[in-house]
């Protein structure tokens, strides 16, 4: 809470009543919507020029001076985009890549984090600083040898490259924060657990996955965010369009191919597809969105 | 977090009691669990880290065998290669310009949303909504506001009166246009400002405000110290994420027009993986990688060193 907050908690029935109470704080509330309604615009107004854009006709789009709004609704945009560039094929690759990926990466940081913070080994410590040394080395340095070893095992071309790290513990960001979250966890839980008889799987399984329930689901979103958002990496191992996920293909649909100006009314109608997932899971699980990033945020306070 | 955890209290405690069952399987346990991370570490960071350093020191196709010459990739680097210095350049100007925009606007919005108004919410989920979307859905959908002819931004200027632009079409204008599409998702920034803000103790703010302090001595001289660790973190982050950029580039420009916005990591990619016809040059590109790598390096150790500067640590707390 800040000063300013403290100042502004007055009922916020405070914009209308008359403003001959408190003068400065009634001009402060209203620049503060004045700013906040700026805000939003400059957010959402791209968004909605992009659904307009989606609507008008293929040769509307280049219209001189552009109009805000289409002349006529163009729906069938919505039907023929998607097809031009066999969008339920991409579709279907992007949800199995970043379905796959989501499991392992979430599954194996998890694991990762419960042995760093609830089981005593050797090297514990040491792990625990790689791991987190590892957040900040930049991901280019990898790409090139990655990439001939990919080729060298025949996995060039196939999805293995952008699954397969995540089943080996792929974001270390996921380990560090799995590992806070399981330390906050108090440790009476496993003593009673083992007193029970039950192994450190079982504890693991049916004791802290439940537990740990909000880490987890913050951890899937930021996972299924970062896979169905990459494009360097299917861009780079994939080569045969039919194995491209949505990003590789949604990006080449506006490529100029040999002079022919790409089809922005298709493209915009298609693009607010390809939006659509990570928009629905952003609106139905907000709170795990803030929660994650908050985690960062407050975790390296101290 | 207290990184003396209290299961390490109970782990001593018991094997003081003679149960030494208990830690040989909490090992052998340990060992399986972080297996796969453990192998992940050491295939996707320890080996190809080894591995690009050597390649950097090579000529290398990806098809013959690399042929070691030494130093001699980065000798083309600095001196013969017309394109190295301005991509350097290019990396430079857009970190310079997008960093500090990106930590002033991210600061300022975070305390903008960490008011209570109705409606706060709606504009807190709103700011961070672009983060959330594809990176080429929107980097494609800003290149297309940024057409002079019909775009949307030029439209807007235009109706209101003012000067339009070229964008990303004008060697001047390109990077700023380029750093303008990054800012939309400054949101990112603000969340974890945000975070911050919300972990400022209240009674800081109520002292000091019956002290008679003045908005501007309150960000100063509480805000500030108290945010300042996490600064430190985003400094950093921002920084080595920006010296990275390829996507907005990539899409928007290309590198274009000239060497305008042709950014370090646009040139690795192009010598690398270039388009079908010519040959990749693998080893060059390593050495790009090794000379972005150590810039990356010292910006971290930089930073890092003269954080003790302006940054605030509460000693009691350790």
């Amino acid at each position: 809470m800040t000063a300013l907050q403290t100042e502004a908690a007055l009922p916020d029935t405070v914009q209308a009543v008359p403003p001959a109470k408190k003068k400065p704080r009634v001009i402060g509330t209203t620049a503060w919507y004045v700013v906040a309604l700026f805000i939003c615009a400059v957010m959402v107004v791209p968004l909605l020029w992009m659904i307009t854009i989606g609507l008008k006709s293929r040769t509307a789009v280049f219209d001189i001076p552009p109009k805000l709004l289409p002349h006529e609704w163009t729906w069938s945009n919505f039907i023929n985009g998607p097809k031009a560039i066999h969008f339920p094929k991409l579709l279907l690759n992007s949800f199995v890549i970043t379905g796959l990926s989501v499991i392992g990466g979430v599954l194996t940081a998890m694991m990762a984090g419960y042995a760093l913070a609830r089981l005593r080994f050797p090297g514990r410590k040491t792990w625990f600083y790689l791991f987190v040394g590892s957040m900040l080395l930049p991901g280019v340095v990898g790409l090139i040898p990655l990439f001939q070893m990919y080729k060298s095992i025949g996995w060039y071309d196939t999805w293995l490259p952008l699954i397969v790290p995540a089943f080996l513990g792929g974001n270390p960001l996921f380990i560090f924060l799995a590992r806070q979250y399981f330390l906050a966890i108090p440790y009476s839980i496993d003593e009673a657990a083992k007193i029970d008889g039950a192994g450190h799987l079982r504890i693991f399984v049916s004791v802290m996955l439940p537990l740990t329930r909000p880490a987890w689901l913050t951890m899937a979103i930021l996972a299924f965010q970062a896979s169905w958002n990459d494009y360097l990496n299917p861009l780079v191992y994939l080569y045969s369009s039919g194995k491209w996920p949505l990003s590789v293909g949604m990006a080449s649909f506006i490529s100029p191919f040999a002079g022919k100006t790409p089809d922005w009314s298709y493209y915009m109608a298609t693009n607010l597809l390809y939006m659509l997932p990570p928009l629905i899971i952003f609106f139905a699980a907000q709170r795990y969105f803030i929660q994650g990033l908050g985690a960062l945020g407050s975790t390296n306070q101290k | 977090m207290n990184s003396v955890s209290p299961g390490g209290f109970t782990t001593k405690r018991r094997s003081r009691g003679g149960m030494s069952r208990n830690a040989g399987s909490d090992v052998r346990a340990a060992y399986l669990f972080i297996a796969p991370a453990v192998i992940g570490f050491l295939v996707f960071v320890g080996y190809p880290l080894i591995r690009s350093f050597y390649l950097a020191l090579t000529k290398y196709n990806g098809l013959t065998d690399p042929v070691f010459v030494g130093l001699g990739n980065f000798r083309r680097l600095f001196t013969t290669d017309p394109a190295f210095w301005p991509a350097l350049r290019a990396t430079g100007y857009l970190v310079l310009l997008y960093v500090p925009l990106s930590l002033i606007l991210g600061l300022a919005l975070a305390m903008f949303c960490n008011q209570r108004f109705a409606g706060v919410r709606i504009v807190r989920t709103l700011a961070y909504l672009p983060v959330v979307l594809p990176a080429v859905a929107t980097i494609t959908l800003w290149k297309f506001m940024l057409d002079p002819q019909v775009g949307l931004l030029n439209t807007i200027l235009d109706r209101l009166g003012l000067p339009t632009s070229l964008w990303l079409q004008s060697s001047s204008t390109s990077m700023p246009s380029v750093v303008l599409v990054m800012l939309w998702g400054v949101g990112g920034t603000m969340i974890i400002f945000l975070a911050a803000l919300q972990a400022v103790p209240t009674e800081l703010y109520e002292a000091a405000r019956v002290d008679g302090a003045g908005p501007w001595s309150v960000f100063f001289r509480i805000t500030m110290p108290m945010i300042s660790p996490i600064m430190l973190l985003q400094v950093i982050l921002q920084t080595t994420a920006a010296l990275q950029t390829f996507n907005q580039p990539k899409i928007l420009t290309n590198g274009g027009p000239g060497f305008s916005t042709k950014v370090l990591m646009l040139s690795i990619y192009e010598n690398g993986f270039p388009t079908l016809g010519r040959i990749p040059q693998l080893g060059y590109a390593s050495a790009q990688v090794w000379v972005l790598f150590v810039i990356i390096i010292a910006v971290i150790a930089l930073t890092a060193k003269f954080s003790s500067l302006w940054t605030y640590s509460d000693s009691t707390s350790d």
